[in-house]
Order: C-alpha cells, then sequence, then structure tokens
C-alpha cells in the first residue's frame, strides 16, 4: 500500500513537471516600430561578430544627441544580417552592404523602413558578399565584392539586377576582390584589397576595366578622391606579422597620393607599423585629409607628408591604454569628425564626436564594432 | 489533495537536491534484456578521496544510437553544452569556464585536440563509450592536467559476457536521417574478448522553420506593402554523413596479466549549415567539414595484492578539413579552403602501490608528441598557418592516507613540461569524511592550484598566434555533501557542491585592425556557484518501476580582467554564452515490457555580448526549455531479443536557437528498432 501510494506519488510529480516543462518562451516576433526622422542624421553600420548575424544600425541626431540603437530590427521586424561592411546614402535611401549575409538592403533614411533588397540570389550568382555600393544615378548603382570576381550593376531604386563587370583579373592567391569605388568623370577608380596591389580603372561607357594602377605596397583598403582630382589611397601592408615567408607581405601601411587625371602616383608614404591603419576621410571642402594610424592624424592634401603630431590623440585610460579606433567619418555638413571604438570587439562600441577643431562634443554607445557612418 | 500537495511540494524541492549521480562504486545500472544486472553497493574507494566526480549511467549512454556524447552530457549532467544542432560542433563547459577548460581523456589518452585545445563532443557516438566519468573542478587533476573546469574521462570496456554476441540498431528518424549501429562482442573462457563496433549515421538534416530573423514583404505595383509575413525555411547545408568503426581486444591470463587494444576509426562528412541571416543559395556553395580520424592505445596492466602498475601507449591521427566555395560552372572561387593534420604519440606508465592499510600511492608519467601542420586559404591568410611539433610530459604523485575509517584525505602534485618550458608544480589536497553512515553522508572539500598551457594554435597560427602566451592559471576550492540511502528496494542519492574558482590569464582573442585574430592573456575571471544532483528509483511494484535523476547548476562566471580601456563594460558581467542556471530531469518510468523516457532540459538566458547587452534582441539568448520523450517496448523471444522504441524530441515542438542566428529543429521523430540474437550458447541460459 505503502508502495503505491509512493508510485502515485511519482507519477503526480512527472505529470506536474511535465505541465511545468511545456511553459516556454515563444520566438520572437517584433512588432515594427514607426520612425520619422527627418532633417540632419547619422547612420552608424556596427558589423557585429562574423557567422554570429548581429550586425545593427544605430542613428544619431546631431542636433538632439539623441541615438537609436538597432533601428533597422526595430523599423522592420527583421535582423540586419551578418557582418555589415557599408552604408552609402543616395537621395533618401541608404543602401547597407551586409557582406556575410550576401544581401544589399535598401532602407528609406527617415522611417528606416526596407524599400528592397538585392541579394545574392538575384545576381545570377554574380555577387557573394558585397562590400560598398556606388550610386551613379537613379538607375545605376555598382557593388563590389569580397569573393567574386564581378562588379555587379543594379537599378538602385527598383533593386534589380542589371548586369556585371568582369574585373578582369587574374586572381590573387584565388581571390579577385574589389573594395570602394571613387568615381572621376566617366571613369571608376576601384581598389583591389585582398591579395593585390591593385587600382582597376573603370570605363563606365564600357562598363569594363581599361587600366590598373599598381602600387608598391600590397592591400589597398581606403580611397578617397580631394577637391584637387588627386587619389588618396591607403594600404595595409598585408599581414606580416613576424618576419617569416609564410606571412604574407610586409605589414607596412602606405599612404599613396595619386593624379586621378594621369594615374600616376605622386608620393608614396610609410606609416606606422604597430597598428594597422583602418580608415581615412575628407573634409566637407575635400582639402583636409583624416588619417587613422593609432591616433587620428590631420593634413592638408597639399602637404607633402603626414603631421608628425597627431590631431586627436586616441583616448586613454588611467593606465594609459589608448582606445583602438575603428571607424572614421566627417560629416560632410557640419566637418564634423566621428571616430568608433570597438572596446574589446565583443560588446556595444562607442563613437566620440568631435568638432572640426578637435573639441570632444559627445560621445555615445553603439552596436557591436562601429565601422561605418553615413550622413543624410 | 494530500498526494498533489506531496508532488508539488516534491516538485519545489527537486532543485535544491539536484546533481548528477556520482559512483561510489564500480557498479554500473544496466538494462535488464541485454546487459548484466549490476548491484549498487556503498564501499568508499580510497581511490575517490574527496573527488568530487560524476559518473554517467549506461542508461543514459544507451539510449538511442543517435546520441553523441553532448546530447548525453545536456541531459544528464551539469555541464553546459553550446551546440549549433545536431552534427554540428558542440563543445562542453564545466562551472562556467571555457570549453577548452575541459580536459577530454579516452582510454587514458587526452583527446582535446593539441591544436585548438578543446573537443567536439558530437564527434562521439554515445554507444561508442562504456564508461564515462565527469571529473568537477580540482578532482580532474586526479587524471590529467589543464581541466581548469573539469575533465571528462571516456572509457571503452571489453565484453564481459561469455560467448559471440550481437547487436543491431537500426533508426530511422524525421529529415531523412538514418542510423545504424552493429555490435559483435566475443568472450572465451575468460581469457580473450573482442569487441567490434560499426555505425553510419546519415542525414539530410533540412528541418523547416520560421525565420524571424527574415521577413518578405509583398508589394504591389506602386511598391507598396501589401503583406509581410516571416518565412519558412529549411536548414540549408545541414547534411551529415558519419562512420565510426571500433575495435577492442583484450587477453586476460587470470594471474593480474592484461593486454588490451583499442582503434577507433571515424569518418565524417558535414555540410555547416547556413546563418538564417544569409541569403546566399545554397545550391551554389559547399560550406563542409570532413573528418578523418585514427585512434588508438594499447595497455597492459598488472594488479598484485599491494600494488599495479599499468602501461599505455597510444597513436592519434586525425586530417580535419574545411571546404566553402562557390560552386559555380564559370569561376570556381575558393572563400576558405583549410586542411590540418594532427598526429599524437603517447606514452603512460602508472604505478599503485598500498604500502600499509590506509594508505595509498600513485605514481604516473606521461609523455605525449603533437605534431600539427595547418595550411589554409582565406582573405586572410595563405600557405602554411604552421608545421610544428611539441614535446609534452606530465608527471603526477598522488598520496591517499585513512587515519580513521571515517576520514580520508589526499595530495596530489603535478608536475608538466611544454616543449622545455617547465610549468610551476601544482598542488591539490581533497578530503572527505563519512557524517552519516546509515545515509552515507559524506562531506567532500578539496583545494588546488591548475594551469592549462596554450594549445598549438594560440602560439603558432599564423597570423596572429602569439608565441609570448602564459599558461591560463586556476584556483579553486569547492566543498559539499553527497549522501546515499537504500532502504527496501528504494534508493536515493544525491550530492550538493559549492565551488569557487579563480582563473588568471585567460586566453582571448581578438580581431585586431587587420582582420585577423590575436590570442592574449587578457581576462582574470571569478566562477563559482552550486552544482547538485538527485536521483532516486523505486523497487518494481506490480510490473512499476520509476527512476528519476536531475541535475542542477548555478554557475555565475564574472569577468574581473582588467578593463581594455574606460569604456569597457565587461567587467562584473557574466561569459558571453554561459547561463547562470542549469537544470536537467529524467524519468524513466517502466512496467514490466514498456518503458517511457522523459528528458527536460533548461539553461537560463545566455548573454552574447561581453557586456551584457539587453538592448538588442541579438544581445541575450532567451532561456531554453527542452522537452523529449520516449517509448519503447522490449521483446523476448527464444532466439532473439529485441526492442522497439519512438522518441519525439522537442516534443512542445519550440521555436528556439542555442546560438545566435543557428535554428535548432522543430519537433522531430525517429524510430529505433534494436535485435539482439542469442546465440547457441547462451540461448540456452
Amino acid at each position: 500500500m505503502y508502495a503505491s501510494a509512493r508510485m502515485s506519488n511519482l507519477c503526480m510529480l512527472s505529470v506536474a513537471l511535465v505541465l511545468l516543462a511545456a511553459c516556454n518562451h515563444s520566438s520572437p516576433g517584433l512588432s515594427e516600430e514607426d520612425f520619422s526622422h527627418q532633417g540632419r542624421g547619422v547612420f552608424i553600420l556596427c558589423e557585429g561578430n562574423f557567422q554570429a548575424g548581429n550586425s545593427t544600425l544605430s542613428y544619431y541626431d546631431p542636433s538632439t544627441r539623441k541615438v537609436e540603437n538597432g533601428v533597422f530590427q526595430r523599423a522592420n521586424d527583421r535582423k540586419l544580417g551578418d557582418t555589415g561592411q557599408s552604408i552609402t546614402i543616395d537621395r533618401g535611401t541608404a543602401y547597407i552592404a551586409v557582406e556575410n549575409s550576401g544581401i544589399i538592403w535598401a532602407i528609406d533614411t527617415e522611417t528606416f523602413r526596407v524599400k528592397g533588397q538585392l541579394t545574392a540570389g538575384q545576381t545570377e550568382q554574380h555577387m557573394i558578399n558585397p562590400r560598398y555600393v556606388y550610386v551613379s544615378n537613379a538607375e545605376k548603382a555598382y557593388a563590389t565584392d569580397l569573393y567574386a570576381p564581378y562588379i555587379t550593376i543594379f537599378n538602385p531604386t527598383t533593386l534589380a539586377y542589371r548586369g556585371y563587370i568582369s574585373t578582369a583579373q587574374p586572381q590573387a592567391y584565388g581571390y579577385s576582390n574589389t573594395e570602394r569605388i571613387v568615381p572621376y568623370g566617366q571613369t571608376l577608380f576601384v581598389n583591389c584589397w585582398c591579395y593585390s596591389r591593385s587600382i582597376l580603372v573603370i570605363d563606365t561607357q564600357q562598363e569594363a576595366v581599361t587600366d590598373s594602377i599598381v602600387l608598391s605596397s600590397w592591400q589597398p583598403k581606403a580611397m578617397l578622391l580631394d577637391c584637387h582630382n588627386k587619389l588618396w589611397v591607403l594600404t595595409d601592408g598585408g599581414y606580416g606579422t613576424d618576419g617569416s615567408t609564410s606571412s604574407f607581405s610586409d605589414n607596412v601601411p602606405h599612404l599613396y597620393r595619386i593624379d586621378a587625371a594621369t594615374r600616376r602616383i605622386e608620393s608614396d608614404e610609410p606609416l606606422d607599423t604597430d597598428e594597422a591603419s583602418v580608415e581615412m576621410a575628407l573634409n566637407p571642402r575635400g582639402d583636409t585629409l583624416y588619417i587613422i594610424n593609432n591616433d587620428l592624424y590631420r593634413m592638408a592634401v597639399t602637404d607633402a607628408h603626414l603631421s608628425v603630431r597627431p590631431f586627436i590623440k586616441a583616448p586613454k585610460d588611467s593606465q594609459g591604454r589608448r582606445h583602438k579606433l575603428y571607424g572614421l567619418n566627417v560629416n560632410p555638413y557640419d566637418g564634423d569628425i566621428y571616430l568608433a571604438d570597438a572596446v574589446d570587439y565583443s560588446q556595444a562600441g562607442v563613437v566620440y564626436r568631435y568638432s572640426r577643431e578637435g573639441q570632444l562634443v559627445d560621445h555615445f554607445r553603439v552596436g557591436i564594432n562601429p565601422s561605418c557612418f553615413a550622413f543624410k | 489533495m494530500r498526494i498533489c500537495a506531496r508532488s508539488l511540494l516534491c516538485l519545489l524541492a527537486a532543485p535544491a537536491f539536484l546533481h548528477a549521480r556520482e559512483a561510489d562504486d564500480e557498479a554500473i545500472p544496466e538494462r535488464r534484456d541485454t546487459l548484466r544486472t549490476v548491484q549498487v553497493t556503498a564501499t568508499r574507494r580510497l581511490r575517490d578521496t574527496g573527488l568530487q566526480m560524476t559518473r554517467l549511467d549506461t542508461l543514459a549512454l544507451r539510449e538511442n544510437i543517435s546520441l553523441s556524447v553532448a546530447d548525453v552530457l545536456t541531459q544528464h549532467s551539469t555541464l553546459f553544452i553550446k551546440s549549433y544542432g545536431r552534427a554540428t560542433e558542440s563543445t562542453a563547459e564545466f562551472r562556467g569556464t571555457s570549453p577548452s577548460h575541459t580536459q577530454v581523456l579516452w582510454n587514458g589518452m587526452r583527446f582535446n585536440s593539441p591544436m585548438l585545445g578543446t573537443m567536439d563532443f558530437s564527434l562521439i557516438p554515445s554507444y561508442f563509450v562504456d564508461d564515462a566519468t565527469l571529473y568537477h573542478g580540482a578532482s580532474s587533476l586526479a587524471v590529467t592536467d589543464g581541466g581548469l573546469g573539469g575533465a571528462i574521462e571516456l572509457r571503452t570496456r571489453s565484453s564481459a559476457q561469455e560467448g559471440l554476441r550481437g547487436q543491431y540498431v537500426q533508426g530511422i528518424g524525421s529529415y531523412e536521417t538514418f542510423d545504424q549501429f552493429l555490435r559483435l562482442s566475443y568472450q572465451s573462457g575468460r581469457h580473450w574478448s573482442a569487441n567490434t563496433r560499426l555505425s553510419y549515421g546519415t542525414s539530410e538534416n533540412d528541418f523547416r522553420y520560421t525565420n524571424y530573423d527574415k521577413k518578405v514583404d509583398e508589394r504591389d505595383a506602386q511598391a507598396g506593402i501589401v503583406r509581410s509575413y516571416h518565412p519558412r525555411e529549411r536548414n540549408r547545408s545541414g547534411y551529415f554523413d558519419d562512420i565510426n568503426l571500433m575495435q577492442d581486444v583484450a587477453y586476460n591470463d587470470l594471474h593480474g596479466n592484461r593486454w588490451g587494444a583499442t582503434v577507433w576509426c571515424t569518418t565524417s562528412k558535414r555540410g555547416l549549415p547556413f546563418l538564417s541571416v544569409d541569403y546566399k543559395d545554397d545550391s551554389d556553395f559547399k560550406n563542409e567539414q570532413t573528418l578523418t580520424a585514427v585512434r588508438s592505445v594499447a595497455t597492459y596492466d598488472h594488479t598484485a595484492s599491494q600494488w599495479n602498475i599499468g602501461f599505455k601507449a597510444g597513436y592519434a591521427h586525425q586530417n580535419l578539413g574545411y571546404d566553402y566555395h562557390t560552386t559555380r560552372a564559370d569561376v570556381q572561387t575558393d572563400i576558405t579552403r583549410s586542411r590540418s593534420y594532427v598526429n599524437t604519440v603517447f606514452l603512460q606508465a602508472t604505478a599503485d602501490l598500498l604500502p600499509a592499510p590506509g594508505w595509498m600511492l600513485t605514481a604516473s608519467a606521461a609523455t605525449y608528441y603533437n605534431h600539427v601542420r595547418s595550411w589554409d586559404r582565406s582573405p586572410f591568410h595563405i600557405g602554411d598557418n604552421f608545421d610544428t611539433g611539441r614535446w609534452e610530459g606530465h608527471a603526477t604523485a598522488q598520496l591517499r592516507w585513512r587515519p580513521r575509517e571515517r576520514f580520508t584525505m589526499a595530495a596530489v602534485l603535478r608536475e608538466d613540461i611544454y616543449r622545455t618550458d617547465m610549468q610551476v608544480p601544482i598542488p591539490a589536497l581533497m578530503a572527505d569524511y563519512l557524517l552519516v553512515r546509515p545515509w552515507q553522508l559524506t562531506l567532500k572539500a578539496s583545494v588546488a592550484r591548475n594551469q592549462r598551457y596554450p594549445s598549438m594554435d594560440d602560439l603558432y597560427y599564423k597570423p596572429g598566434g602569439n608565441p609570448d602566451l602564459k599558461a591560463e592559471k586556476g584556483f579553486t576550492y569547492d566543498a559539499g555533501l553527497s549522501w546515499h540511502r537504500q532502504v527496501g528496494g528504494y534508493e536515493v542519492g544525491g550530492s550538493v557542491t559549492g565551488f569557487d574558482s579563480y582563473i588568471s590569464d585567460w586566453i582571448q582573442w581578438t580581431p585586431n585592425t587587420k582582420g585577423f585574430w590575436v590570442p592574449e592573456n587578457v581576462k582574470r575571471v571569478h566562477a563559482y556557484g552550486v552544482e547538485s544532483s538527485l536521483n532516486a528509483s523505486t523497487p518494481e511494484v506490480r510490473g512499476w518501476k520509476a527512476q528519476l535523476t536531475a541535475n542542477y547548476a548555478f554557475t555565475p562566471s564574472i569577468n574581473r580582467g582588467r578593463r581594455v580601456n574606460s569604456d569597457d563594460a565587461s567587467y562584473g558581467k557574466q561569459l558571453c554564452y554561459v547561463p547562470r542556471h542549469s537544470t536537467n530531469f529524467t524519468v524513466r518510468l517502466t512496467w514490466r515490457q514498456w518503458e517511457l523516457t522523459y528528458h527536460w532540459i533548461h539553461y537560463s538566458e545566455r548573454f552574447t555580448t561581453t557586456s551584457n547587452e539587453t538592448r538588442y534582441i541579438t544581445g541575450r539568448l532567451l532561456p531554453y526549455y527542452m522537452n523529449n520523450v520516449a517509448v519503447g517496448r522490449r521483446f523476448q523471444w527464444r532466439n532473439v531479443h529485441a526492442s522497439l522504441r519512438l522518441a519525439v524530441n522537442n516534443l512542445f515542438d519550440n521555436e528556439y536557437v542555442t546560438v545566435l542566428s543557428r535554428p535548432m529543429p522543430p519537433r522531430n521523430y525517429a524510430l529505433y528498432l534494436e535485435i539482439s540474437p542469442l546465440w547457441k550458447k547462451h540461448a540456452k541460459h
């Protein structure tokens, strides 16, 4: 009898536990939040962590100093994707290339709502991991790629795939990467970062590569055109970390100035090697160059060399450790400088806003690994 | 009402007693039809002095052929298993530490990859393990170094049953999953025994799920949104194709000498599932991991009345490949292509001496030689990552002393050397005291230093490897109670252990500004908490029998390392992907030839950022609850025993992820048919 009662208890316990177990959190299904941000604003694209799918988009209003984080997801009830690479604004639309998701989003810059998207599957297999977008006009935009030997052409209004430009480059160690696009007349300059020293010259009429510029340093990573039509190119020098032959290249970043018309390299300056230069930007007039090289440096585009003293020193903590600056851009409307600090690469990063005179105006937290700014 | 109140009381009280069963004896309960009946005794072994250890129930290891050791640990231990889904990487974390702080031994040989420092438990079918023991915290020093969280010892055993025996299991499951397992064992006159196991598992693993990370907008001609919805998608590139073959053979001369050898071969091909936020078409890509591995261990043991000696020699080879490339016709693009070849040679000698009553001295020396050649092609590196060998030497002395019948203490001293880098000696002290004899209520305590030497990837990988890395250092102490009582066929046991651990020079890989990752000794972690377990079983009453095992762990694991800079918000926060609460229970009800098994597993929320962000939906993973149920029936005929078992996993069809952007399967089913022929010799019995 006693044993039967215990058995009953056990059965009851089992039933109770099963009922408890049935309780569960449902999967997230967020509603779409309404935004209406008119006027000037700053988009901060946060890469997130590779293979985590936690890239996010933040929005900052410089006048109210209010920041909204995760606006893409909040406005659209879907994730931005894995490894947001770049954001480009054109005519009220922000184009966000999310590299490892194989997608380019087009969102409204006021409501943050998705207007359309171009996915790898729509491009007849010519786009794999989109990196940067350049919008030529309302009907034509170009997207570069980390892996594909093509530059994808699409309609930025309808997001319809239009075609491609073959980079016509021999694969460098198996890769045919294209990065940033700088327009100059009917020419597009496209730097090839991955295992390359080349800058491609593309004729937009022929939609073909017609020439290239070969640098002495490896891996051109950033490229800009100043007010004098000089092309500024920053390389990272490859991945040589210890001088051994199994490492790639010499690890010495270089800063080049190239005349866009003649395509002649006018200056070549090696930079600090203890930490790679990650970004550069121009002021609104295009006559001043900002470069992250541990600290932030500023130079007139007519200067022969980068200044010895930094313009803004990377903030240090009480023990002298310097923030790692991860992203940089200059607001073309007021000249304010935006610097991103990734902290430990696994937590919400911090954005610093400086005036054009180098005074700290504001700082705020955004998403993981903030790397790219776009201004409307 | 009274019964109901009692049940609820039990329910509420259960978590306080939870913890995996600690075996205080050599016996292992086994299934009646195919495995020998065992007798549970409560002898305190001198060898187990002060050890906080959990022996996994054989029933758990043999529940079904689809389970890997990762699944068994999820269901039956306090460990946190970080899994990307079936047949994808699954790592184990003890007490809020990292996967590399869990050391794994297979038949005495270290099983962690010397290259990565971790172990993928999804690659170990539970049917290929006969005995699994978990050593928590300081107790791991009794078997190996480097287990800052703990260690897991996996063993295979030769057949203990006379004559030829066979077992075949056929599993058929959802998503075109097929599992086959064959085991043949033979023992002759108690001298020779041999055991052959073969398993073959394949699956498309292309389950459908609602993808909440995506949303489809249907638009009209004016591009206005007519309707939006989260699409139903299938798990892409999640297939697997695993073959395992194990052969062991043993000879016992019945005069104290025993020779044995085990060889285990694995070949595995696994698709790596696409992220839920990936918009690429999987038909254009191949994203696949391949593994070919051979592991072997030969042993010799001599047992005398006052001393034992044992020798082991082992060899392991592993060829691990990873390919991610487009399969387009016009241009072949390798996104990533990597290969690593790992060879390990292992030698060990162990001696136990019982010089006087109540004294036991154990000494062992082991050496490993690991050679790794690793190369890859990716946007960040081309060519050899490294091609190097590393010699390791390990020596251990353990002294155990039982000055009184109720009190036992042990001291362990380890010395480890990696290449020419002599490590600081590691001491550990353990003790236990029998408080209440009828309940076998025992107080256990231990304190130890420990350290983990960096893996070969940590040191040599190019680009990024850091040859200046120091060993991670740990200091841990714990104390707890365990008990066991058997009255009139009712059996109850359990344990509660509190622990406190400090780990400094924690190695963390962070990306540098060029995009590749670099390891550094940056973190300092304080991990503390409670592990508990409860197990209970009833005698058979009118054909009914019930069994309950439950585990609970409270594992705050707090970053106390120096801040990267003043913006670093990770100080004082829980480590990423470490739950503070882990709970599971298993209820097993049998009635005559029927059996019902119910598993419930819970992990509390896990943060995905070091600063424990909750402002973003991607900042944390929601608490995880899982319910699995299986019902089976045994059949016994004259010449064959058989069983049929239906398993329902994710019973309540929960939609969940255990890692960001990695969807897990909805409710799914599997049917297992097991056949064990009774050949001439034992069919007579």
